[in-house]
């Protein structure tokens, strides 16, 4: 059953993440998962000094709105200050996980304080960390709700908005000049991705958040040029590699978000040597045959 | 993209009808899994040959970036009885084990120890320093919660749990008078204690040393340049010959109080290195609780007399 659980929970969260990926990716915008994860630490502090705990559900809260925040920046500096998206996400999460850490220096120096303890949860204890009603009744691991609370309100998202979204992604100019509120659908996006991750570290930690906002949804990129089959695809990878994940963390005795992040790496290594569009193999392959037909027919000319 | 969302979104609603199997009855040793070296030893003198135990953090890993594998969920999932160190040590693991407690035999260690001898946060109320078992005396209080718990699972060994308990608050007992006799011999003036991070609070409140960390208890707070001229200055003040580094945090910090007492023109070594938040690897004389503390006393003795 714990299998099962893992399993599950991975490959919902995987989901969430790599359906939001694939516009993260074609806006540019992949590593705001990686910003957001630095980014909550000036909230976690926020949080636990307002409220002198360091109970999960207060640390969430402020690390959910630091988080929002982060991605207004974000989009701020971008649309505003005409800067890249990726020169944005640098100076915002930089300039808010050094605000954390002067932050924790000058008023929490004596309080173990940081993501890694507070926020960051560990796929591992999925199992483990049950939601256990008021009369004792067992109701099951309590980060699964979270990840199919999440996976629901995301794919709502995205189906009712899939128009909007696919239109300000691919085409700003255009969605603009038919009245498609480009940078309201910008934020509802950034909303969603932010409210994810912060669920997602809770439940399994940060490094597979950040990966699985990347690699699923980069994975589907070099295989195909239609978004729909990208998004199928994305959410293909994404159960494979939690399940191939889990058995190789089983094998070796290890940090299970660790090997489900390596089997993403790995897939992504096979799909950049062979994808048949992209790759590097059947590109050199290509080019060779065309060399070749370009000598075989020289001498005729 | 529907399809595998509805088989997803499915298997969630089958689950929401299923509940762990119930804790199966165990037979002859009780299993014991403990999150630090310093508990498990704890647990194997008052179980001995009763108990197997487990402890989860290696010699030399850092709790609080302790990382779980797929081996600990299993062993923590067969256990009989869990004891952690509690007081926020764990992180987030604590906050899982304290759930857990409702449905499993799960015991933070810490429990056992009166309030008021644990320190405060001067500010924040309620966030107590962790590192309890610095101060023998009131690691020693942790045997009490140990024993209580064993007799509860098997209380046919009762007699046994309790003479096994007695021998080893002895065991502590003396120690205690040891580390006190030890420090004693080192100069009043000379009592002061340089660390890489705060783990020795304790060490030094029941022992009589002035104990300095270059860095706080979380492994964020980096300290700032003034800081670090503070203690550079203080150090070349009061003479202090030796600071400390530690076995499971990095000691490139301390190495660059060293260099700074060095342009002063102070020289100042460093005395050994201190095991913390880990023990020493097993079998050898640092791998058990009694071993790490006279192997810490010795280092600190020697380095600072």
């Amino acid at each position: 059953m714990d299998a099962f659980y893992i399993i599950l929970t991975a490959t919902l969260f995987a989901i969430s993440c790599g359906l939001l990926g694939c516009f993260l990716i074609l806006r540019k915008m992949a590593m705001v998962g990686d910003a957001i994860s630095h980014a909550v630490l000036p909230g976690i502090v926020i949080a636990f000094l307002l409220t002198g705990t360091r109970d999960s559900f207060e640390m969430i809260l402020g690390a959910a709105l630091i988080g929002i925040f982060s991605t207004f920046l974000i989009e701020f500096f971008h649309h505003k200050a005409r800067l890249q998206t990726d020169a944005a996400i640098g100076v915002t999460f930089t300039w808010l996980f050094a605000l954390g850490v002067i932050l924790i220096s000058v008023f929490a120096g004596q309080v173990d304080l940081d993501q890694e303890c507070v926020l960051y949860g560990e796929i591992a204890y999925v199992p483990i960390d049950l939601w256990i009603g008021d009369n004792g009744t067992i109701f099951g691991p309590r980060a699964l709700y979270v990840a199919a609370m999440t996976l629901i309100v995301n794919v709502a998202f995205i189906r009712i908005g899939f128009k909007q979204l696919h239109l300000t992604t691919f085409d700003p100019a255009f969605a603009a000049t038919i009245g498609v509120s480009v940078s309201l659908w910008n934020y509802l996006l950034m909303g969603a991705v932010s409210m994810t991750t912060v669920a997602a570290f809770d439940s399994v930690g940060a490094i597979l958040v950040v990966a699985l906002l990347v690699g699923p949804a980069a994975i589907a990129y070099l295989l195909t040029d239609r978004f729909q089959t990208m998004m199928i695809i994305t959410v293909f990878v994404a159960i494979v590699s939690s399940a191939l994940g889990y058995y190789l963390a089983v094998w070796v005795d290890g940090s299970i978000a660790g090997a489900i992040v390596t089997i993403i790496g790995i897939l992504f290594g096979i799909t950049f040597l062979f994808s048949p569009g992209h790759g590097v193999l059947m590109k050199k392959r290509l080019q060779r045959k065309e060399a070749q037909r370009l000598k075989t027919e020289a001498p005729l000319s | 993209m529907i399809k595998p969302l509805h088989i997803a979104l499915l298997a969630v609603l089958i689950l929401l009808g299923c509940q762990p199997k119930a804790s199966r009855k165990t037979v002859g040793k009780l299993n014991v899994v403990t999150t630090t070296g310093m508990i498990a030893d704890v647990v194997k003198n008052v179980g001995k040959d009763s108990v197997t135990v487990t402890a989860l953090m290696g010699p030399g890993v850092d709790p609080h970036l302790y990382k779980a594998t797929q081996g600990d969920l299993a062993r923590l999932q067969q256990a009989d009885i869990i004891f952690y160190n509690g007081l926020h040590l764990e992180g987030k693991m604590g906050e899982v084990f304290e759930k857990l407690e409702r449905i499993k035999t799960v015991i933070p260690v810490a429990r056992g120890i009166e309030k008021n001898l644990l320190l405060d946060s001067p500010v924040y109320q309620g966030t107590y320093d962790p590192h309890i078992w610095f101060d023998v005396s009131l690691w020693s209080q942790t045997i009490v919660e140990v024993t209580n718990t064993l007799i509860e699972a098997r209380p046919e060994n009762r007699d046994y749990f309790i003479a096994n308990a007695e021998a080893l608050r002895r065991q502590f007992a003396e120690l205690h008078e040891w580390v006190t006799e030890q420090i004693q011999t080192i100069p009043p003036t000379k009592r002061i204690m340089i660390t890489a991070h705060d783990a020795f609070s304790y060490f030094g409140r029941a022992y009589g040393l002035e104990v300095r960390g270059l860095q706080g208890i979380s492994t964020l707070s980096e300290f700032g340049l003034k800081d670090r001229v503070d203690l550079i200055n203080f150090i070349v003040e009061k003479q202090i010959n030796a600071v400390f580094v530690e076995t499971s945090v990095s000691e490139k910090n301390i190495k660059a109080i060293v260099e700074g007492c060095e342009q002063k023109g102070h020289e100042v070594k460093i005395g050994g290195s201190l095991f913390s938040d880990a023990m020493g690897a097993a079998g050898t004389p640092e791998g058990t609780y009694l071993g790490m503390v006279r192997a810490n006393v010795k280092t600190i003795v020697e380095a600072l007399k």
